[in-house]
């Protein structure tokens, strides 16, 4: 179900999105944006654990939610997102 | 650094919670430590004075850290771990579940600048001297080879400020002396510790290897390895250390002879047993987050409790968070 209201600010696009989860996960890793391509496994490519994971729904959540009401990513669907692709796609989704 | 605001003390984790918590937050605010209990106000009791901030879900002491984190917003812990982000206390205490603790002030709090990840500090006694810093002692199961440097500039910190060691002495667990000692990962961390500026970075100094049997005699002052391993070394330590005690017990309740010999002896034996007793102590401080949390032992009772929350209150007003993201802060 996608997430209720937008609010204070415009939609963000795709290429926003994917430039808020690099961001995100580059501070959580502690690694430059530039090193996290969009078809980068989590888990293989950038070494990122489920705690970390779990880091970066939590701040991908707290951004958003100055910006849309009621955004969250349901903890069901975190093992589906194993890509950083995933984690765009699916917050596209929720917003859309 | 004064305390601007009171020491969040969860009042619900704990295999005695929170009848024992509430004891131990009753004494730290008679001792004049401005104490705020975080949970069920109508399971509290009788709590004195100290004003309660109402949190309606408890993380049980089994519950899978991570997810109870995300499910349960306004458990005692995440309510705990957010006044401190939101700087209605100036620290959290808990003696709940330590994986959740854990994930409650890591993704509440923030981690500190340049920290990879945060690692649970544990004293660990010995005789005669301040106490030996194991870290981690279980925050992590499994490390990054960096992360366990890290941990060794914070623990240099954290003995620092905590125990007064001004020059602290950062050793790496392992099966011998030798650098050449250790499986893969521990020979990666050691190039890796080798390389650091110790003294530069927290005024303290790498002496190699150390293995087991020096954790509780003078050779370091901290000893860093992973968190597995490190929640084994304590373990087996507490285990170790109550069998010997409750041996001796059995022995000095043996005859006439041994209970006599054992009253004369009992002057200098008390003062051993609060030296390796845990309620010492109160806790171990999680370093590495943007604030302090301190985790006490699930079967912490009041005197632990109150004595982590002194501890709580001396690492605010020692501002070690501050000196913690100095000591890892990322060059430029």
């Amino acid at each position: 179900m996608p997430a209720e209201t937008h609010v204070g600010q415009g939609p963000l696009d795709r290429a926003a999105i994917l430039d808020l989860v690099r961001d995100r996960l580059a501070d959580i890793l502690e690694i430059e944006p530039g090193a996290i391509n969009e078809g980068d496994s989590f888990r293989d490519d950038l070494q990122a654990d489920s705690l970390a994971l779990i880091e970066l729904v939590e701040a991908i959540e707290e951004e958003l939610s100055e910006r849309t009401v009621g955004f969250r990513i349901d903890d069901e669907d975190l093992e589906d997102l194993k890509t950083v692709r995933d984690a765009v796609d699916y917050v596209v989704n929720r917003l859309g | 650094m004064e305390l601007v605001a009171p020491i969040a003390v969860d009042a619900m984790g704990g295999d005695f919670a929170p009848g024992e918590i509430v004891a131990g937050a009753r004494k730290a605010f008679e001792d004049g430590i401005p104490v705020m209990l975080v949970g069920r106000p109508e399971e509290l009791g009788d709590v004195g004075d100290i004003p309660v901030l109402a949190a309606s879900e408890v993380i049980a002491m089994d519950a899978e850290p991570g997810s109870s984190v995300r499910k349960l917003q306004d458990s005692s812990l995440v309510v705990a771990a957010r006044a401190v982000k939101d700087g209605r206390a100036s620290a959290m205490v808990s003696a709940g579940n330590t994986g959740a603790a854990m994930a409650s002030a890591l993704l509440k709090m923030g981690r500190l600048r340049g920290v990879g990840r945060p690692a649970i500090a544990t004293p660990i006694p010995r005789v005669g001297m301040q106490p030996t810093i194991l870290l981690d002692a279980g925050a992590n199961a499994d490390c990054r080879p960096e992360w366990v440097v890290q941990f060794g500039q914070m623990g240099a910190v954290y003995a620092r400020y905590r125990f007064g060691v001004a020059n602290p002495r950062v050793a790496l667990l392992s099966i011998g002396e030798e650098a050449g000692k250790g499986n893969e990962f521990v020979k990666e961390v050691f190039e890796l510790m080798k390389a650091v500026d110790w003294a530069g970075t927290c005024g303290s100094t790498f002496m190699g290897n150390a293995e087991g049997r020096d954790i509780m005699v003078d050779v370091a002052d901290v000893v860093v390895t992973d968190g597995f391993t490190g929640n084994i070394v304590l373990k087996t330590l507490e285990g170790g250390v109550k069998a010997i005690i409750n041996a001796l017990l059995a022995a000095f309740d043996t005859d006439d002879v041994s209970r006599a010999a054992a009253n004369d002896l009992m002057p200098a034996l008390l003062p051993l047993y609060e030296t390796f007793s845990p309620d010492t102590y109160g806790g171990a401080m999680l370093l590495g987050v943007n604030g302090v949390c301190v985790i006490s032992h699930g079967s912490t009772r009041a005197t632990a409790m109150r004595n982590a929350i002194g501890v709580a209150a001396e690492m605010v007003q020692a501002d070690v968070v501050g000196h913690l993201g100095a000591a890892v802060a990322p060059a430029g």
